[in-house]
């Protein structure tokens, strides 16, 4: 652990240095965000992120990317995700043709990985991935959670675990050791470790609870639907199109529209969908107030449920038209 | 929180700071894990290794740092919410302390002390040379970690240097425990016959207690008679006379509260861990005034047990250690206060009623079942006019009233106050004549606890009601 930690670029960020960061790349954090984060880059740990969707938490890997000038390695989860697809894969077909053609061999012979140490921190095996053997470099496709490990370039890559309750239990249990030691073993091949330990971040929508080892791993942040203030200067920032009372006007039907009992309430994303809709069918000269046709015209920006939207009924739309004209006072 | 090598010499109190923290971040643990909230094994090492990042300065960034290494589930935040507020004031009001405790007379420095120490005490101020093996004051400097029954869901107890001992009670079954330091009580142990070796009571105590009886039996009655000045309009009086006006409320007179003298009831717990942590003879001249000047007195004494000893402390010719022992308790077994409350509600029923004020002496490390603690208490509360509580470990400058016992009772006293010396009876009593029973009083109000009075320490008498307005702010 100490000597990650030494190794770690990012020992000496302070909070003031990543809310920089933030502002840079427009996105909008809360304190708790801010120290969270920054606590996770600081002690070199991977940082799950729990809310509901839409809410900014693949937002948050692609903008700690942008910020630090990185590399994003993304891997979506999935049902039946396996290692191979995560992780890595020979190249059968070049491993075929090389031994057909006689220029490789399954047992290993003369050395023709010349880069060998280049890639660092990496352990070789003598005995099994000798030269001219098919179980080389050449041969091996990189699969993110490789990649994210063997990157060269002395900068550590973000790598964003996306909706990891997606994956089988089984997989969540093979990232254990990604997690904790930031290597992995390839039988063939040795044991590949990060010579800089990437920024992970792991993201859940709560589709079902993850394993105690994995969380223990793991720094928390769970992140709330922001609130209205928040959310209108994601919008401002996001949407810079959009006439600024207007931008007020949507953050307010929005949270006025999470006050209902949706079966899936609007997250940020929705909410800068339908703020671009909104600034997309406004005419230039046209400074009025959102009116309640233009809102339930573009109400599927914002629901994504047949049932939802057949709950929007006309009294809806006038409370709705109530809570974007209140919303210029709150600007203010 | 870095390592504490070299920086010894330069600050001494660097180490007690660390010390401070860990032990405060251990209890916030097993606090959180008490509640249900699944704390990862190693969180507590996350969290010491994330407050060592973020510094303690800001308590938002405290809060994040620890809420993103302790929990791990959304539903855990209400628990953590509940929580952190105590913890950031206990671990902030610690090392303030120890901050501050380079500077002036130690606040505590005559911890330990008996009464006779107290004038050279607050006399000279604190030596540095020897506040290296004094107790950090106010900081559980010897305590030890929390320790969480086998099963996980039990009680976090931590054990409290007080006054004079420590004590770790609450514990059910821990028999098998080393004697590692201090004197430990086995709510299963064996009971055994104590050599009373009480000394008598001194005039102070004397003068003490009687303060405190009699500011607990001049409390205002509920009967109000007809006054000029008094505090409330007498509503009744007024809608009579105003017959005479034709309806019209011309004058309104006023009423008070007549005074009242209220009967007296005291409950002594003689546990080991309560008769270790009070001053015996104070406590002695506590029982000896109730029984003697308050109306219609009656004493008892429990701990698994409960008799009567009314007529051992009223009758004159007997010492008061022989009162004790006459009552045949046998002391040190653990306390069952609700089995207590279930005795006295059953034997002596009329020893509590609307018009009785009862003074309970117990550390509330209550062994029995909690359900029938729950029933007594409400049942005195009930019953009676008012219920005072004399904590033994209440004089500590940390303490709360966590214990399973102390929470469950805090809600049905009127007033919790320390008692571990005599003066500690004249500061209770300064409270209770100055604001009444209903009013603000209790442990949290003690002006010495505050931190009011660093050159006064405890032990401090407050005879005069003068000194006793300048501390109320807590500024002296």
């Amino acid at each position: 652990m100490s000597g990650e930690l030494d190794a770690n670029p990012f020992a000496s960020l302070t909070e003031e240095e990543l809310r920089e960061r933030f502002e840079e790349t427009d996105y909008v954090a809360d304190d708790r965000t801010v120290t969270t984060v920054d606590l996770a880059l600081r002690l070199g740990r991977p940082l799950l992120v729990e809310g509901p969707p839409g809410s900014g938490k693949t937002e948050l890997g692609k903008t700690l990317a942008e910020g630090f000038d990185t590399e994003l390695i993304r891997l979506q989860c999935y049902e039946g995700l396996t290692a191979e697809n995560a992780l890595y894969e020979w190249n059968y077909t070049k491993q075929l043709l090389a031994v057909q053609a006689d220029e490789g061999t399954v047992a290993g012979g003369a050395a023709t990985n010349g880069d060998a140490g280049a890639a660092g921190g990496r352990d070789r095996e003598a005995g099994a991935a000798g030269a001219g053997s098919v179980f080389g470099e050449e041969y091996l496709l990189e699969r993110p959670l490789l990649r994210a490990l063997r990157n060269a370039e002395g900068r550590p890559p973000v790598l964003l675990i996306d909706e990891i309750d997606r994956a089988d239990e089984e997989f969540e249990a093979f990232l254990l050791e990604l997690l904790s030691d930031f290597q992995v073993s390839i039988p063939e091949y040795g044991t590949v470790s990060a010579s800089t330990p990437p920024i992970v971040i792991l993201t859940s929508n709560r589709t079902r609870g993850l394993s105690d080892a994995l969380k223990r791993r793991c720094l928390y942040l769970h992140v709330e639907p922001p609130s209205f203030e928040t959310e209108y200067e994601i919008v401002r920032r996001k949407v810079p199109e959009l006439d600024a009372a207007v931008a007020a006007e949507v953050c307010s039907v929005v949270e006025r529209l999470r006050e209902e009992s949706f079966l899936k309430r609007p997250g940020v994303a929705e909410t800068l969908d339908w703020a671009r809709a909104v600034a997309a069918l406004r005419h230039d000269d046209a400074d009025e107030p959102l009116a309640p046709d233009v809102i339930e015209r573009t109400i599927g920006c914002l629901l994504k449920e047949a049932e939802d939207v057949s709950r929007v009924d006309a009294e809806l739309l006038e409370r709705l038209h109530d809570a974007a004209s209140a919303a210029a006072e709150r600007v203010e | 929180m870095a390592s504490s090598d070299g920086t010894e010499t330069e600050t001494p109190d660097f180490p007690a700071a660390r010390r401070h923290l860990l032990t405060e971040l251990i209890r916030f643990v097993a606090v959180l894990r008490r509640d249900g909230v699944a704390v990862p094994a190693s969180g507590t090492l996350d969290a010491a290794r994330a407050l060592a990042a973020v510094g303690l300065a800001d308590e938002r960034r405290v809060e994040a740092a620890l809420r993103a290494s302790l929990l791990a589930e959304t539903a855990d935040g209400d628990a953590f919410d509940e929580a952190f507020p105590t913890f950031w004031h206990r671990l902030r009001s610690g090392l303030d302390r120890i901050a501050t405790a380079h500077d002036g007379p130690s606040p505590a420095g005559d911890e330990g002390a008996d009464g006779d120490d107290r004038e050279a005490d607050d006399a000279a101020p604190a030596d540095d040379s020897e506040r290296d093996d004094a107790a950090e004051p106010g900081l559980l400097d010897d305590a030890e970690p929390p320790e969480m029954d086998a099963d996980g869901d039990g009680d976090p107890t931590v054990k409290i240097p007080t006054d004079r001992r420590h004590v770790a009670g609450d514990r059910p079954t821990d028999e098998s425990r080393e004697e590692s330091d201090g004197r430990r009580y086995s709510a299963v142990g064996e009971s055994a016959l104590v050599e009373a070796d009480v000394p008598t009571p001194s005039s102070e105590e004397r003068a003490a207690a009687g303060r405190f009886v009699d500011a607990l039996s001049s409390l205002p009655g509920r009967r109000r008679r007809r006054s000029p000045t008094g505090p409330a309009v007498d509503a009744r009086g007024a809608l009579r006379a105003s017959l005479q006006t034709g309806g019209a409320p011309i004058d309104l007179p006023r009423d008070a509260p007549t005074p009242s003298e209220l009967r007296c009831c005291l409950l002594v717990d003689v546990s080991g861990s309560v008769l270790d942590t009070v001053d015996r003879s104070a406590l002695l001249a506590l029982g000896e005034r109730v029984a003697t000047s308050a109306r219609d007195a009656r004493v008892f004494l429990f701990d698994t047990d409960f008799a009567e000893a009314t007529a051992a402390f009223a009758d004159p010719a007997r010492s008061p250690a022989d009162a004790l022992r006459a009552a045949e308790i046998e002391w040190g077994g653990g306390t069952k206060i609700g089995h207590a409350l279930g005795e006295l509600r059953r034997t002596a029923p009329h020893a509590v009623d609307r018009r009785t004020v009862v003074v309970v002496v117990s550390d509330g490390l209550d062994v029995g079942d909690p359900a029938l603690f729950t029933d007594g208490i409400t049942w005195l509360s009930d019953r009676a006019d008012g219920v005072v509580w004399l904590n033994p470990l209440a004089v500590s400058p940390s303490f709360e009233p966590a214990s399973r016992g102390m929470s469950d009772a805090a809600p049905y006293v009127d007033g919790l106050f320390g008692f571990a010396a005599a003066s500690d009876l004249a500061e209770a009593a300064r409270q209770i004549e100055r604001r009444g029973l209903g009013g603000p009083i209790g442990y949290e109000h003690d002006p010495r606890r505050t931190g009011g009075a660093p050159g006064g320490g405890r032990g401090r008498t407050d005879d005069e009601t003068g000194t006793g307005d300048a501390g109320e702010g807590g500024v002296v």
